[in-house]
């Protein structure tokens, strides 16, 4: 078991925690943060993978996840801060 | 209402790089995850960051409505025309290999596969932005 599966784990379990906070949350900005938490994880996790496994193809998909992220997380903000995206 | 500094410069050096990563997706299509419909959403996400960070009309010069239908148009009539070469030569809709160029029958495919990728692009990147640009100017009443 090496430490890259170790690290992997541990980045899923903090996931986990952040989605019962995406759930629970009790404001939309709490479920923003929490989801963009997760997002983030969730690059750290393919990176790792594509190192563990050596699929340097991952780190595509690892990119485009961001800048899906990115895009996603600057709507919400417009939105919540004019209630309306545009 | 503009968006702050931050946002538009990081939108200004971005820009060009998430098209460049997009055109590669789609033209690595034949060889690697990915393709035309992947790499035309990130080419048409990249004018949706551009209206998210500036405003709707920044974008819609840009691309203006005309190019995108223009766009659209041209991407679904590619794509029909190489499904239909197939058929004008006596194959089956999309039967590539059947296709009389002076290579071995797997390359004519892999070429085809790559140029119907980037009909299928053309077509995707000039959606995506419409889709966009079109519903947040429907709420702008």
């Amino acid at each position: 078991m090496s430490v890259f599966l170790v690290i992997v784990l541990a980045l899923c379990f903090t996931a986990l925690l952040c989605t019962y906070r995406l759930i629970s949350g009790p404001t939309l900005p709490d479920r923003i943060v929490a989801a963009q938490a997760i997002t983030t994880k969730t690059l750290a996790i393919l990176t790792l993978l594509a190192f563990m496994y050596e699929q340097m193809i991952f780190l595509d998909i690892s990119l485009t996840y961001a800048v899906l992220a990115f895009l996603s997380v600057l709507a919400v903000a417009r939105y919540l801060e004019r209630g309306k995206v545009g | 209402m503009m968006t702050t500094v931050v946002i538009q410069t990081i939108a200004r050096v971005v820009v060009p790089f998430l098209q460049l990563f997009g055109l590669y997706i789609i033209v690595h299509g034949p060889v690697s995850p990915g393709g035309g419909f992947q790499g035309g959403v990130i080419v048409g996400a990249s004018m949706i960051l551009l209206a998210l960070s500036y405003d709707l009309s920044s974008a819609e010069t840009k691309v203006s409505h005309k190019v995108r239908i223009a766009m659209d148009s041209t991407g679904a009539l590619l794509f029909a025309g190489m499904g239909l070469l197939c058929l004008l030569v006596g194959g089956v809709f999309l039967e590539y290999g059947i296709i009389p160029l002076p290579m071995a029958p797997a390359e004519v495919r892999g070429l085809m596969i790559l140029l119907v990728g980037v009909a299928i692009g053309i077509h995707i990147m000039a959606l995506a932005a419409s889709l966009f640009l079109h519903l947040a100017e429907e709420h702008d009443t």
